[in-house]
């Protein structure tokens, strides 16, 4: 704690407060003349018979609606006539080959291959063998 | 003993027994905090008694996930702002307006050769400012704390109390000062 803080615990401190008898007697004839409030339960809302019939009506008919949707959407899809896609030309020549591939691979490995045998030899004179 | 926890839950199932025995524990710290506020140890009385009436009232809304001086504090402060107008100065003014024989929170400072600081605070900072330095130096709330019982972020908490800290640094520092100069 450092010393502001200190002190303005110690002045704090020195607020001499006291609770009077009469206004204990007050606050505790208070609180015996309140009823503390309940936490209200979440009531069941009352619905008439009329209103679960309508609503179960109302689902089969969405729900048989949505059925109904479904069927005649695939049976349209059905009647389409298929794409022939071996009429399709490819738009890229892929007819490669494989050394157009390749060469570049090659000649990457050719150069690590010369470049280890020059640090090899690099070695070798350096050691004095 | 019987623990804060099972006292709340007793008074929470309507004994008013264990919510006298939690007012008890709590009325004294209200009862200073309310007289910076304010204007008269009357007024600050009557918010007391309405701020334990409220609490029983309304303890089944209190949730243990707060500490219950959290939840006093809150209602009191809130009871105390209903106070605004004719009745309660602002606390800022206090000190300047109102002389040492009417101002309850003078009256009820021991003699002492320096001004207490809570007075100096009372002059220097707003209201709010004032209640969050109050709650963390004289009552060491956390800053989460404070900030749920002054409905406030956490960052504008942490930024006044600075402020307020700051401020009266300040006073004590030009007071030295002075008293060094003159002395």
């Amino acid at each position: 704690m450092d010393k502001l803080a200190r002190q303005l615990r110690e002045d704090a401190d020195r607020i001499n407060v006291t609770v009077s008898d009469e206004l204990d007697h007050r606050i505790e004839a208070s609180l015996r003349a309140v009823t503390p409030e309940r936490a209200r339960p979440a009531m069941p809302v009352a619905r008439p018979p009329l209103f679960w019939w309508a609503s179960t009506i109302t689902g089969v008919a969405a729900a048989l609606a949505v059925i109904a949707i479904v069927n005649w959407q695939t049976s349209e899809q059905q009647t389409a006539t298929p794409v022939q896609v071996a009429d399709l030309e490819p738009p890229i020549d892929l007819n490669l080959e494989a050394a157009m591939l390749t060469a570049p691979l090659e000649e990457e490995l050719e150069a690590l291959q010369s470049d280890l045998k020059k640090a090899e030899e690099k070695v070798r004179r350096d050691i004095g063998l | 003993m019987t623990t804060e926890l099972q006292l709340v839950a007793a008074a929470k199932a309507g004994s008013a027994d264990a919510f006298a025995d939690l007012a008890r524990r709590y009325r004294e710290r209200l009862l200073r905090f309310l007289l910076t506020r304010c204007a008269s140890l009357a007024d600050a009385e009557d918010v007391l008694q309405d701020t334990l009436i409220n609490a029983y009232r309304y303890i089944h809304s209190y949730d243990p996930r707060w500490r219950f001086s959290t939840w006093l504090y809150r209602i009191a402060i809130r009871n105390a702002s209903k106070l605004r107008g004719p009745q309660l100065v602002d606390v800022a003014s206090m000190g300047e307006l109102r002389d040492e024989e009417s101002d309850p929170l003078l009256q009820c400072i021991a003699d002492s050769e320096k001004e207490n600081l809570w007075v100096v605070a009372r002059r220097l900072l707003n209201d709010d400012v004032f209640a969050a330095m109050w709650l963390r130096y004289a009552e060491d709330m956390s800053v989460n704390d404070i900030s749920t019982t002054l409905d406030r972020s956490v960052s504008w908490t942490k930024v006044n109390l600075m402020r307020g800290r700051r401020a009266l640094d300040d006073e004590l520092n030009d007071t030295v000062g002075k008293s060094e100069a003159y002395g």
